[in-house]
């Protein structure tokens, strides 16, 4: 028994802009007292009107050029019906026949996930449980009802876990790179509904699990184990039950974070009658060709293309090529510490400094780094001092993250703090003849087998206080000692 | 002093002149409403208190030689789909009694901004849903001109207000003919502009593609100063057109009759037209003839799928648009639900009245998956159609003139209980909304028990100028207009 997994996702991203998608109020909803950032139009009052927010509209453009989408010529809102008490207009205003723009794909490795399309919509209110003198109580907050989001629907061509998972991180690190949405996971201005079922060969015949919608999942992990979950639990529904696929079984799952299971919400859901319609209340929009190639021309270098660049220009391999691209803050810190036209060995050496001391040490401290206070020539000054063994490259990681906090040339530093590499072979040979003295039993060792020697380099450079150029120090050592 | 019949400029001569002053003019119509309108019920709402304090500021700036708005003393009644701040708003809906908006309708605003005075707001069918006001969830509106009639509708209160002279002007919509067909029934004037021409932001949506704000009056040249001021693109509603509005008014005599070519289209003088309301307008288009227009028979095949495809349409926007209407943010709603969904079932349940059920579930049903294609995707490229056979028409001609009713006033109750009945007295004025061009309605005679008939001029986009200036030299040859009920 062969078990393809047919995973596809959609992927809602709430859109950082000023205000909401169809009125003037502020989109922003986190932490903000309830019902604060509301008007006529988002509560759905009699006689309010939606007016489309037209840099929301523009940077779903801009998300589906990135995605290689193309745009629709003419687009237009459609209306959603349903009831629902954080809907206030008892309508979802979206898009349905014409999206902003249709047919991407995004790489995952050496394989392609493609993009139905993308579209514009609005969020909902937030319905909030409460009890309150043990009376349970239904309360809504619309502060987010209307704010933009925009829909990006996969086709099914994501087959397993780790691939959705990839998927997600791509999709975040793009929307991250053009800058339209923090596209937080954990704070919900990213959600994801994967859609999963199984293609089933068994000795010629071919079975495909009833499709499952998964709601709910609030992390990356959360993704990847409820699909994991859900591919298992259909695996083993198909071996008890046989049941497959058919026009009207597509069955709703919630994500349990804390039991780590999917549990059934809604059985055998037919397509919900939505009754879309054309929003009357607003115009077609259409984009002319060159206001979507100003579009176009505003997508900054994209994550594949750093990576490529970061391979071929600074010949970096692919975990750290990937490592610095996949946070857009970081590579464009690190871009500036590299300065302009950096030689390859430049870039190489800064690039080693960024993934190794620099984030080490944004992990320990929980630091995130500030541009502002990156300094191209001092990163230029250390790679010069380290080329020329003037500091050695222990030194070079210390001195770094001292001279990010203090601001100061962390060649100064080291210089200051004695930690020039002494390469002066009299000082070395003085040292060096001390610690022999002073170490028979590791001298004899030596003798016996050489390449116990480092035993000795170490209590060398303990005695220069880690300043002696370890390479002079062997030859000066096995020079006295041979 | 007997202000009776005066229009807007007349009013503001004796205002300006100190002959009276504004608090004069509100106390005079709110007398008259007292005396009068217990017997026609025009209005919901009469807004003594606020009518008084706008009527004593604007006495104070004339007193204090300040500059006053080009509407001070004008008294208006609004139509109670208007929201009006702080002013009881019920859109003639159980749904809506005792609301209070927390904000104005964008041109009612435009007008208050003019120094015009609201005096109160008037009855309609329940959210504009009608033709008679006889749906209205409190009660319906008489016709002055005999009581025992309806004023047409939805507009009705505000016709029979302006008609009883209760005030001077009103406001109004027209989704299918509500402003044009009580204007027609009550012997006043009215003005169905350009979609898109006055904003939709502020008044309880009905249909809203079809929706047209617009403005009744004792004749077509108060209507000319009032479109001045509510016409123009409003950044709150993106359906209006950022247009330069003309300045109506200076441009009320600019259409030379001499050659005039004048459309009459042949669908709209046949059966189910009355035969006295056809003889007075063919006596209007006649007038226009003797004056040197060229009349031009023109067809319009379509017309007779102009109920069909409104009554798809309308009722499928609708059912979106009420759905806001679920007594959770604002509105009346029940007690002692077990759920969400009973909540929501008992309250539009007990307070929606029984037509705008109707239309819910028309709407509902048209926009269902599998009905959709056959219903609203057909009536949408019929609407089309119709559209473009008034363009083309208006190629040819530079008006068209045709009734506005096929009937005189009828009896109250009559349609009540026939809906289909109720529908068809749109008949001839559906098709202007489906296609979104301008039309005015003004009076042009009576029939033998003396109940009015109107005529409408229907121009192309944004043509408001033209017909106005054309209806206007009309009610210089005519005194229809200026009769008044005996009431």
């Amino acid at each position: 028994m062969k078990i393809t997994p047919i995973i596809g996702l959609e992927v809602h991203v709430e859109l950082n802009t000023k205000s909401k998608m169809f009125c003037s109020c502020s989109a922003e909803h986190f932490h903000v007292d309830p019902n604060t950032h509301t008007c006529p139009t988002c509560l759905g009052l009699p006689g309010a009107l939606p007016v489309p927010n037209k840099t929301a509209c523009e940077w779903c453009i801009k998300l589906g050029l990135a995605l290689g989408c193309t745009p629709n010529e003419s687009s237009f809102f459609e209306r959603k019906n349903y009831f629902y008490p954080d809907l206030a207009k008892g309508y979802q205003l979206t898009q349905y026949e014409k999206p902003f723009v249709i047919n991407g794909k995004i790489k995952i490795g050496d394989q392609e996930v493609r993009i139905n399309r993308a579209h514009m919509e609005e969020d909902t209110g937030k319905s909030v449980h409460i009890k309150d003198n043990g009376q349970e109580l239904t309360l809504i907050d619309y502060n987010r009802c209307g704010v933009p989001l925009v829909e990006i629907v996969s086709e099914p061509d994501i087959t397993s876990a780790q691939m959705a998972k990839d998927y997600l991180l791509k999709m975040q690190q793009i929307i991250r790179y053009i800058g339209i949405s923090d596209a937080d996971i954990e704070k919900g201005s990213m959600r994801c509904e994967p859609t999963v079922n199984l293609k089933i060969e068994d000795n010629d015949q071919v079975f495909y699990t009833p499709l499952v919608e998964i709601k709910n999942v609030a992390s990356l992990t959360g993704v990847q184990t409820a699909i994991d979950f859900e591919i298992k639990r259909q695996t083993e529904a198909f071996k008890q039950t046989g049941e497959v696929k058919s026009k009207n079984n597509k069955n709703t799952f919630g994500w349990d974070a804390d039991k780590n299971q999917t549990f059934l919400q809604r059985e055998k859901e037919g397509s919900s009658d939505y009754r879309y319609f054309p929003e009357p209340d607003i115009p077609h929009i259409e984009f002319t060709k060159a206001e979507i190639e100003a579009i176009r021309k505003s997508i900054p270098e994209l994550p594949d293309q750093k990576f490529s660049r970061y391979q071929k220009d600074f010949g970096l391999n692919d975990y750290d090529a990937n490592l610095l691209v996949s946070d857009i803050n970081f590579s464009q810190i690190f871009e500036k510490a590299i300065g302009q036209n950096p030689t390859p060995e430049m870039a190489k050496f800064t690039a080693n400094l960024f993934l190794g001391a620099i984030k080490t040490y944004l992990n320990e401290s929980q630091e995130s780094l500030d541009i502002n206070k990156i300094n191209p020539e001092y990163f230029k000054n250390l790679f010069d001092s380290v080329t020329k063994s003037e500091i050695s490259a222990t030194v070079a990681k210390q001195v770094i993250i001292e001279s990010y906090h203090i601001g100061q040339d962390p060649v100064v530093i080291a210089k200051n703090s004695g930690l020039i590499q002494v390469s002066d072979s009299g000082e070395i040979e003085k040292l060096a003849k001390e610690v022999i003295a002073a170490n028979s039993k590791a001298v004899s060792d030596y003798l016996k087998n050489p390449a116990s020697i480092g035993f000795l380099i170490g209590k060398l450079m303990q005695a220069s206080k880690g300043s002696a150029n370890p390479k002079l120090a062997k030859e000066i050592l096995e020079k006295l000692l041979n | 002093m007997d202000l009776k019949s005066l229009t807007i400029s007349q009013i503001q001569e004796l205002l300006f002149s100190k002959q009276i002053s504004a608090v004069d003019i509100v106390k005079f119509y709110l007398q008259r409403i007292k005396k009068i309108d217990p017997q026609i019920k025009a209005f919901i709402t009469i807004t003594e208190k606020e009518a008084l304090k706008q009527a004593e500021i604007i006495d104070s700036k004339i007193k204090k030689g300040e500059s006053v708005g080009k509407l001070a003393g004008a008294v208006m009644a609004v139509k109670d789909i208007f929201l009006t701040k702080d002013i009881q708003t019920t859109a003639s809906s159980q749904v809506l009694k005792d609301y209070l908006p927390q904000y104005s309708s964008t041109i009612y605003q435009k007008l208050i901004d003019e120094d015009a005075i609201i005096i109160g707001k008037t009855n309609t069918d329940p959210f504009a849903f009608g033709g008679s006001t006889e749906n209205s969830g409190f009660f319906t509106t008489k016709n002055p001109w005999n009581l025992s009639k309806v004023p047409g509708g939805s507009s009705g209160g505000s016709a029979a207000a302006v008609a009883a002279d209760l005030c001077q002007f009103a406001l109004g919509t027209d989704t299918g003919g509500s402003i044009r067909l009580p204007a027609s029934l009550c012997n006043i004037s009215g003005l169905k502009p350009t979609y898109g021409l006055n904003s939709r932001y502020g008044i309880t949506a009905m249909a809203s593609s079809f929706d047209c704000p617009g403005v009744f009056a004792k004749n077509v040249a108060d209507l000319a100063l009032l479109t001045k001021i509510t016409a123009g693109v409003d950044p709150k509603d993106a359906t209006t057109i950022d247009n330069p509005v003309p300045d109506y008014s200076e441009i009320l005599n600019n259409v030379d009759l001499k050659g005039l070519k004048i459309g009459l289209p042949k669908e709209y003088f046949i059966d189910p037209i009355n035969t006295e309301v056809k003889e007075k307008v063919m006596a209007a288009a006649k007038l226009f003839q003797s004056k040197g227009a060229i009349l031009v028979d023109i067809s319009l095949p379509n017309t007779n799928l102009g109920i069909a495809v409104y009554y798809i349409l309308v009722p499928s926007e609708i059912s979106a648009n009420m759905a806001r209407y679920d007594g959770i943010r604002f509105g009346r709603n029940t007690d002692n639900n077990p759920d969400i969904t009973s909540y929501y079932m008992n309250t539009r349940g007990q307070y929606m009245e029984a037509e705008v059920k109707r239309r819910i579930l028309i709407g509902t049903y048209a926009l269902s998956s599998g009905y959709y294609d056959a219903y609203y995707t057909k009536a949408s490229k019929v609407r089309t159609l119709i559209k473009n056979e008034f363009t083309n028409a208006l190629k040819e001609v530079d008006v068209i003139l045709a009734p506005v009713s096929p009937t005189v006033a009828w009896d109250i109750g009559a349609k009540a209980n026939d809906p289909l009945q109720m529908y068809l007295v749109d008949a001839f004025t559906v098709c202007i909304n489906v296609a979104g061009v301008p039309s005015v309605a003004l009076p042009c005679g009576f029939n033998q028990e003396n109940l009015p008939i109107g005529f409408q001029l229907i121009g192309n986009f944004f043509e408001e100028s033209k017909i106005l200036s054309i209806a206007n030299q009309y009610q210089q040859f005519t005194d229809y207009h200026l009769q008044t009920p005996k009431i």
